[in-house]
């Protein structure tokens, strides 16, 4: 028996426009006093009309571009019919038959998963329930009712609940790059539903397929590839057990719950409800031109993909250095603003023509060892002392506190044995904190690599004298010049150039 | 001095020549309704409070030599489905009863700036659904010149009190004739103006892509004076126009009736019509040729396919618009929480009127999968066929002339076992709306039975200024908008 998961994934997304999709209220409602983001529009009261915010919209296509989504010149909003109280006018502002966006894919490890669509739309209320004095209650907070929601739908081209989580990293990725959403799923500001069946060949040649299963409430990344896991298991199971395919009439929505890492089951029959989907008469249809198109297009910044590209291949990083400076947009791009001051200080062929272009316009320069270099060294510092200082601290790298030149020098010192790596990791961090000059700061701790021979012989010469047990030992065995090394850079308080050293050790030892 | 057969501009002069103060005119007006509304029932509301206190605004103003509002000491009747804050706003629904706005309507708003005096809320079918106002959740309206006659609708209280002389003028919504066929059936003028040059911001909704805002007067200059004030870009309107508003009464006589060539679509004068209304009807068209006008019939081959497009289209956005009266925000409430479902059975179920439960009934079903594609999408398609039509008939005449009701007034109660006859009435106006463009309806006449008799000037998208023009020098040769009912 062959079993093949079948996921697709339903991802929402709040954007973190000012105001709501259609009124002027504050689109925030995270941490703020129920019912108070409110007015009219987003409240459906009588009369009310929605005038679609027209950032929200450009920001959806940008996104569609982005995920490699072809946009649709003329769309226009729906109304999606059903009764809850969160949802105040009784119909919810969606795209259906023609959603900002269509047909995108991303490359997941390796493998191609389509995008059917991204669209428009507007998030409902929230439904608090509770019971107060024994009695039950549900209260309503009209707060999040309008904030701009886009939802990314994939076909299901997902097959493991790994490849799923790394599905959401991606456009939680691009999404940030973009700028347009923390996309923080903790916080509900991206919201994932995964549909998922499998696909089962049995041994006697038979191809079926389990009952559908979308999951609900799943309020973490590691949650969802828990959620999918266990739904996948389940399912075998059942199958297994009852021999159920899947039908028209049989998919169930179920809820994950996080504190028995499991589904349960919350709605059966989903296929029976009708939204009654017409367009909605109060928003004409918006268009756009193909100008209006070219611009957001323009405005998208170098996305993840093209960044790894880059730094390997310019930068000349590896493929793990790459993917780790690039996972977030601000320290990839702080890392980068140094990287290119150096290109423009130095003048290095011409690529000052063509940094923070896309990499099709670097391909061909392949002149760069000096950028190579002064890349490596410096990512070396971020990704070593400065993620690990950040890590401790807690804090985000700040720009303020980077100054290129400091890196640039560093990078001469320790490219002439001034600084050794080491004391280069250490002064960094100082620098970082203090906002002093790192090679100041070696030059004051007495941290300057000594390469002249005649003091190191000096420093050497005492050393051979004070340590007599050594110096027999190393008679003895020549792979124990470890010690009297070890023993002089002490001596010069780290300063001396190791190698220089060794080579005097073993010339006075001789 | 009888204020309320004066213009508009007549009473803006009376206060500023001292001859009078707006708190007098509000008073005069008061007295009035007092007197002969309880006969009409045009008001659900009376805003006595306001209307002093607005009145009081204006003559301090005048007091202190500050400019007042182009409307300053006009009486405004308005009908109940537009907001008006801090006023109860009922829609003529038991389901809206009670509910105080936090907010007014744009257009309201702005006559309010321009200092008209809110007199009352006028009554009419429940959120606008009807032609008689028979479907009122409170009461039916009667036709100020004949008090067993309906005066028409949905519009109805708003057309009868501008009859009665119980308001200078007054707002109303034209959805498929709610602001013409009244007008028609009470012998006044009212102007349904292309779709989204008022804004709807404010009013409740009946079907979005229909619903105009328009204006009862006496006469054509009082419309064209609450037009300018009204008409133009709401920034809460997305389907509000961007066209440049041009100034309505200096242009009253731009148009020349010479040669100027009139359509009289067949369409519109078949069997189907009572033969009193198209004499009269017939003879307003005359009065124009009398001018120099060149009559012309033209044709509008889909107009028999204009009441089965509205009636699938205008419920199907009723269903989803009428959504939002579930009595949770605001609005009748039901003591029965104990369910969220039965919570909304109980509020829609025992509030709302047996024509509204009707239309939501019928949009629910036409948009249900299966039926969607049958009904909304065909209907969607046709309109877009009877919308052609009329730009391509306007291609060759300047306006088009016809009939607004097929009768005059009938009486209250006799189509109200059979609503389809009751959406029969609307077979000459809902056309109209169906392609969006501007009528302006006028009195040309009364029946043998002294009921009014009413006819209409189709221009094409935003030719209002043209069919006012028109309508005006009408009202210039003809005296039957200066008729008034005995009361």
């Amino acid at each position: 028996m062959k079993v093949t998961p079948i996921i697709g994934l339903e991802v929402h997304v709040e954007l973190r426009t000012q105001s709501k999709m259609f009124c002027s209220c504050s689109a925030t409602h995270f941490h703020v006093e129920a019912n108070t983001n409110t007015c009219p529009v987003c409240l459906g009261l009588p009369g009310a009309l929605p005038v679609p915010n027209s950032t929200a919209c450009e920001w959806c296509i940008k996104l569609g571009i982005a995920l490699g989504c072809t946009p649709n010149l003329t769309s226009f909003f729906e109304r999606k019919n059903y009764f809850y109280p969160d949802l105040a006018k009784g119909y919810q502002l969606t795209q259906f038959e023609k959603p900002f966006v269509v047909n995108g894919k991303l490359v997941i490890d390796g493998q191609e998963i389509r995008i059917n669509r991204a669209h428009m739309e507007e998030d409902t209320g929230k439904s608090i329930h509770l019971t107060t004095s024994g009695q039950d209650l549900t209260l309503i907070d009209y707060n999040r009712c309008g904030v701009p929601l886009v939802e990314i739908v994939s076909e299901p081209d997902i097959t493991s609940a790994q490849m799923a989580k790394n599905y959401l990293l991606k456009i939680q990725q691009i999404i940030r790059y973009l700028g347009i959403s923390d996309a923080d799923i903790e916080k509900g500001s991206m919201r994932c539903e995964p549909t998922i069946n499998l696909k089962i060949e049995t041994d006697d040649g038979q191809t079926v397929y389990t009952p559908l299963a979308e999951i609900k409430n799943v309020a973490s990344l590691t949650g969802v590839q828990i959620a999918i896991d266990f739904e996948l298991n389940r399912q075998l199971e059942e199958f297994k057990q009852t021999g159920e395919t899947k039908s028209k009439t049989n998919k169930t929505t179920r809820g994950w719950d996080a504190d028995k890492n499991q589904t349960f089951l919350q709605r059966e029959k989903e296929g029976s409800s009708d939204y009654r989907y017409f367009p909605e008469p109060d928003i004409p249809y918006i268009n756009f031109t193909q100008a209006e198109i070219d611009a957001i297009k323009a405005s998208i910044p170098e996305l993840p993909d093209q960044k790894i590209e880059k730094y390997k291949t310019v930068y000349g990083l590896s493929d793990y250095d790459a993917q780790t400076i690039t996972a977030d947009f601000s320290f990839a791009n702080i890392y980068e603003s140094i990287i290119i001051d150096y290109i423009y200080k130095n003048k290095v062929n011409d690529l000052t023509k063509i940094v923070g272009k896309s990499l099709k316009d670097l391909v061909g320069f392949t002149d760069s060892a000096k950028v190579k270099d002064f890349a490596k060294f410096t990512a070396n510092l971020f990704l070593g002392a400065i993620k690990t200082h950040l890590n401790e601290t807690g804090e985000d790298l700040d720009q303020s506190k980077i100054n290129s030149q400091f890196f640039f020098d560093l990078f001469t010192a320790v490219s002439n044995s001034e600084i050794s790596a080491t004391v280069a990791k250490q002064v960094i961090i100082e620098s970082y904190q203090t906002g002093e000059h790192p090679v100041e700061i070696a030059k004051s701790k007495g941290l300057i690599q000594v390469s002249d021979s005649g003091e190191i012989e000096k420093i050497a010469t005492e050393v051979i004298t004070n340590n007599p047990k050594a110096v027999e030992d190393y008679k003895k065995n020549p792979m124990s010049i470890g010690f009297l090394i070890g023993q002089l850079m002490k001596a010069s308080r780290g300063s001396a150039n190791p190698v220089i050293a060794k080579n005097i050790l073993e010339k006075l030892l001789k | 001095m009888d204020y309320s057969t004066l213009s508009i501009p007549q009473i803006r002069q009376l206060l500023l020549g001292k001859k009078a103060t707006a708190t007098e005119i509000t008073q005069f007006f008061l007295a009035k309704i007092k007197l002969i509304d309880p006969q009409i029932k045009a008001f659900i509301t009376i805003t006595e409070k306001e209307a002093l206190g607005k009145a009081a605004e204006i003559d301090k103003k005048i007091a202190n030599n500050e400019t007042i509002g182009k409307l300053a000491g006009s009486i405004m009747a308005v009908k109940d489905i537009f907001l008006t804050k801090d006023i109860e706003t009922t829609a003529s629904s038991q389901v809206l009863k009670g509910y105080i706005p936090q907010y007014s309507s744009t257009v309201y708003q702005k006559l309010l700036d321009q200092d008209a005096i809110i007199i009352g809320k006028t009554n009419t079918d429940p959120f606008a659904f009807g032609g008689s106002t028979e479907n009122s959740g409170f009461f039916t309206t009667k036709n100020p010149w004949n008090l067993d006659m309906i005066p028409g609708g949905s519009s109805g209280g708003s057309a009868a009190a501008t009859a009665a002389n119980l308001c200078h003028f007054a707002l109303g919504t034209d959805t498929g004739g709610s602001i013409r066929q009244p007008a028609s059936l009470c012998g006044v003028s009212g102007l349904k103006p292309t779709y989204g040059l008022n804004s709807r911001f404010g009013i409740t909704a009946m079907a979005s892509s229909f619903d105009c805002p328009g204006v009862f007067a006496r006469s054509v200059d009082d419309i064209a004076t609450v037009t300018q004030i009204t008409a133009g870009h709401d920034k809460n309107d997305a389907t509000s126009t961007h066209q440049t508003i041009p100034d309505y009464s200096s242009l009253l006589d731009s148009v020349n009736l010479k040669g100027l060539k009139i359509g009289l679509p067949k369409e519109y004068f078949t069997q189907a019509i009572n033969p009193e209304v198209k004499a009269k009807v017939l003879e307003a068209a005359k009065v124009l040729e009398s001018k120099g006008a060149i009559l012309k019939e033209v044709s509008l081959p889909s107009t028999n396919l204009g009441l089965a497009v509205y009636y699938i289209l205008v419920p199907s956005e009723i269903s989803a618009n009428m959504s939002r009266y579930e009595g949770i925000r605001f609005g009748q409430t039901s003591p029965d929480g104990s369910n969220i479902i039965s919570y909304y059975m109980n509020v829609r179920g025992q509030f709302m009127e047996p024509e509204v439960k009707r239309r939501i009934i019928i949009g629910t079903y036409a948009l249900s999968s299966g039926y969607y594609d049958a009904y909304y999408t065909k209907a969607a398609k046709v309109r877009t066929l009877i919308k052609q039509e009329f730009e391509s008939v306007l291609a060759d005449v300047d306006v088009i002339l016809a009939p607004v009701s097929p009768t005059s007034a009938w009486k209250i109660g006799e189509k109200c076992s059979n609503p389809l006859e009751m959406y029969l009435a609307d077979a000459y106006t809902v056309c109209i709306n169906v392609a969006g463009v501007p009528s302006l309806a006028l009195p040309c006449g009364f029946n043998s039975n002294n009921l009014p008799i009413g006819f209409q000037l189709i221009g094409n998208f935003f030719e209002e200024s043209k069919i006012m023009s028109i309508g005006h020098q009408y009202q210039q040769i003809t005296d039957y908008h200066l008729q008034q009912p005995k009361l």
